[in-house]
């Protein structure tokens, strides 16, 4: 059977060579026949690779260990949910996925008829391709996803208990769609340029596939911040690990490429720095698989020495080099571009946004790759610590926070003063306001700063629904409600937008809560000792002991006490897993719109005599609007995403 | 108007060259093997290091009561005694590859302030 999906995955990887080749002689030498095979080569390699697809899931299903990467990621007792997860849990399966969904997006645009006759399409066609070609060596030369194990066992290893949870499920292919999304826009994007087409239609035509990659991108980065913070045990969300930042940087560079071409598609600005963003961004979510499946990590995780990073280097360079090229040889014949006439001004906040967001993914790849150039310059190894990304990266993101509410006041062209002063004077009076009684009540001196921060963003679009729906409450008498929601369809670009800047807000706020107000204790009780922290008074009440055909639990009981009243009670379990012979912590979280209350336990000696148990408890404020702000980036994204055609005439920041 | 432009980006960079200059000092730290820290010696008395090696088997000792950790490393034939104010993170047991970030203290022994293993997402079966 795996035999046949390597057959399959080869016919596949030709079909996509013939694909590549076929669309632009096709369009070169203006036969329409070829073009007309070209596309559905496209559709072939989807077919081929689902195929493909469609073999490994079955040995996934099946428990066939005399496949490797099955033997390596399942076992015999595992739920069947995780089949999934075990595929991502491989490197070649990743990759393998991933250029999955290459093939379906590419076969999506075949299937979108419109422009299949133009030039242009049969470029991006190509480009992507290119792409699909890349993956397929990648899978069948690099590492062969169906190879045999040498010596199969009778049970699999089983997969890690880390990663038998529900984010890590969704997580990675989150990633991987805006991943392949971008290769998607990017495509689109080069043809535009190989057919000269540049004028402001092209950035019209990205935008869907530009909003889709960007929100799930987005999405997926906050999955894995979630998973992280429910499953790790150590009470965070954001180490500035390298496999944590280069889910990051494509995404704000693609947060700068979706605002630059908001801006092109309302004036002709940005031409040259648009094409250049989506050209690194689609190289950094190259980026990605480099650094998470061993590359430039350290030399100690250098062990999972994998014959990916040389390629996928390759890949980079080739990519940034010829779509630089091309940008180059291209861009004198750009019609000229117009220049912002004063940064107090739509398009100059829209400017500096989009710099501060390059300024921002250059730091933190410095952080990323600086330890590894100074130690192939100096010969010493360093380590550069979160300290450093926190120091550096907070006070940029927190500007481009607040320009987030600068935005919608501003109008195009020169703004006089006294219509600034207007709409931003008793805004900012009445949030300094705020933020004094904060800062003199005491509560924290972050929490005016956060005040201050996201206080005029969260004012200004809720100044401009509030004016929006009284308009259309006036002109065409309809109650608020529906008011609103008209409102919101009449640009769901614009006020999608909004929601998904709503969403960003609050996790500012949640970030900035959590990371300055957090607190930390560590204790070890017997039963019936209790121990306080913030306000909550916990009595460990009992200790049971399961055991399962994969683990054997070590569950507590925690009585959980506020202000003298009982409030809940809440397990968290100490793990010993078998197939790993390993313990890993199942943490409990009580949620409340103030605060969690995280208790991890992190260690008892499983005995029915000595109980005692060592907890670890944090209590971290208004942690949970994170997770409420990924609603609002979602549900923005969604409605900005099903904007139709004619709206994207009307985008404004 | 470029003037206007020039002076913005002049302070954003000046901005963001005083952030990084700020924090770089503090957060750099050097990278070594457990042999070539030993080799060295007093040279990184009291300074912050980041140390790799694996987990001596034997070593492990958890005191509950006092809620310390203490362990030794090896890497290159040479031993490193470390002591950790924290339980066992996951994956730590005899043989793992663990990063050690903390000090050197006068009584030859290590003070971690962070254990670093390996990342889950990279998670291999050892062959």
């Amino acid at each position: 059977m795996t035999e046949i999906g390597y057959i399959v995955l080869v016919i596949a990887l030709l079909v996509a060579i013939f694909s590549a080749a076929a669309s632009v002689i096709g369009v070169r030498v203006g036969s329409r026949r070829l073009v007309a095979s070209a596309r559905s080569s496209i559709l072939a390699v989807f077919g081929l690779f689902t195929l493909a697809l469609a073999i490994i899931l079955y040995a996934f299903i099946t428990k066939d260990f005399s496949v490797k990467i099955v033997a390596e990621h399942t076992s015999q007792n595992m739920p069947a949910v995780y089949t999934l997860s075990a595929l991502y849990a491989d490197k070649a399966g990743s990759i393998f996925f991933w250029g999955w969904l290459v093939s379906l997006f590419a076969a999506l645009l075949v299937l979108q008829k419109r422009d299949n006759h133009q030039p242009g399409k049969a470029y991006a066609l190509s480009i992507l391709a290119i792409v699909e070609i890349f993956f397929l060596a990648l899978v069948t030369f690099g590492v062969n996803v169906f190879a045999k194990h040498p010596s199969p066992p009778v049970d699999g290893f089983g997969l890690n208990p880390l990663l038998q949870n529900f984010g890590m499920l969704i997580h990675p292919p989150l990633l991987y769609l805006g991943f392949a999304g971008f290769a998607v826009v990017f495509a689109l994007v080069m043809a535009s340029l190989i057919t000269r087409s540049t004028g402001a239609e092209w950035s019209l035509r990205v935008r869907g596939w530009t909003i889709f990659a960007w929100c799930t991108l987005g999405l997926g980065n906050l999955v894995g911040m979630w998973w992280s913070y429910n499953e790790l045990g150590w009470g965070g969300y954001w180490a500035w690990d390298p496999v944590e930042n280069v889910g990051l940087m494509p995404w704000l560079l693609g947060t700068a490429f979706l605002h630059s071409i908001a801006m092109r598609s309302q004036r002709n600005y940005l031409q040259t720095w648009g094409f250049c963003l989506i050209i690194f961004t689609f190289a950094f979510t190259l980026l990605s698989p480099f650094i998470t499946h061993g590359g430039i990590e350290s030399p100690l995780h250098g062990f999972y020495g994998s014959p990916f990073p040389p390629y996928i280097l390759a890949a980079i360079l080739v990519t940034l080099i010829s779509s630089l090229a091309l940008l180059y040889i291209r861009h004198r014949s750009f019609e000229k571009e117009k220049k912002p006439s004063s940064l107090i001004s739509k398009e100059g906040a829209f400017l500096l946004t989009n710099i501060i967001l390059v300024v921002l993914v250059l730091v933190i790849f410095t952080g990323t790759v600086l330890p590894r150039i100074v130690e192939a310059v100096a010969g010493v190894k360093i380590v550069i610590d979160r300290s450093f990304f926190d120091c550096v990266c907070g006070p940029i993101m927190l500007v481009v926070v607040f320009l987030m509410g600068v935005c919608p006041l501003l109008g195009w062209g020169k703004s006089a003063w006294h219509s600034i002063k207007r709409s931003f004077l008793y805004t900012l009076l009445a949030i300094m306001v705020i933020a004094i009684v904060i800062l003199i009540s005491g509560i924290g001196n972050w929490y005016a700063a956060a005040v201050m921060i996201c206080g005029l963003p969260l004012f200004t679009i809720c100044l401009e629904w509030y004016r929006g729906t009284r308009a259309r409450q006036r002109t065409r008498k309809e109650n608020c409600i529906r008011a609103f929601l008209s409102l919101l369809n009449s640009n769901r670009a614009r006020y999608g937008g909004f929601l998904t800047h709503i969403g960003i807000i609050l996790i500012t706020l949640g970030v900035i809560a959590s990371s300055f107000y957090s607190i930390e204790k560590t204790a070890t009780l017997n039963t019936g000792e209790s121990m306080n922290i913030s306000g909550y008074t916990l009595t460990y009440d009992e200790l049971m002991l399961k055991q399962d055909n994969m683990k054997v639990s070590a569950i507590a009981s925690m009585l959980v006490d506020r202000n003298g009243r009982l409030v809940g009670i809440m397990h968290p379990s100490y793990d010993y897993w078998f197939g790993f012979q390993d313990y890993f912590a199942e943490v409990a979280v009580r949620t409340t719109p103030a605060e969690d209350l995280f208790i991890s336990l992190v260690w008892t000696g499983y005995d029915p005599n000595d109980k005692s148990a060592t907890f670890r408890v944090l209590v971290n404020p208004l942690i949970v609007w994170i997770w409420v702000g990924g609603g609002f980036f979602l549900l923005g994204g969604a409605i900005a995403f099903s904007s139709k055609g004619k709206q994207l005439y009307r985008v404004e920041g | 108007m470029k003037k206007r432009f020039l002076i913005g980006g002049g302070i954003l960079v000046l901005v963001v060259g005083y952030l990084l200059f700020l924090s770089l000092g503090s957060s750099v730290s050097y990278y070594l093997t457990v042999s070539e820290f030993v080799d060295k010696g007093d040279q990184f008395y009291d300074t912050h290091v980041r140390v790799a090696g694996k987990v001596v088997g034997d070593s492990i000792d958890w005191s509950a009561e006092d809620l310390e950790l203490r362990f030794a490393i090896t890497e290159g034939g040479k031993t490193l005694s470390v002591i950790y104010n924290g339980a066992k993170p996951s994956g730590f047991k005899a043989g793992s590859d663990i990063l050690v970030d903390g000090k050197y203290d006068s009584g030859k022994i290590f003070r971690a302030s962070q254990l670093i293993l390996k990342c889950p997402s990279k998670y291999e079966p050892e062959d």
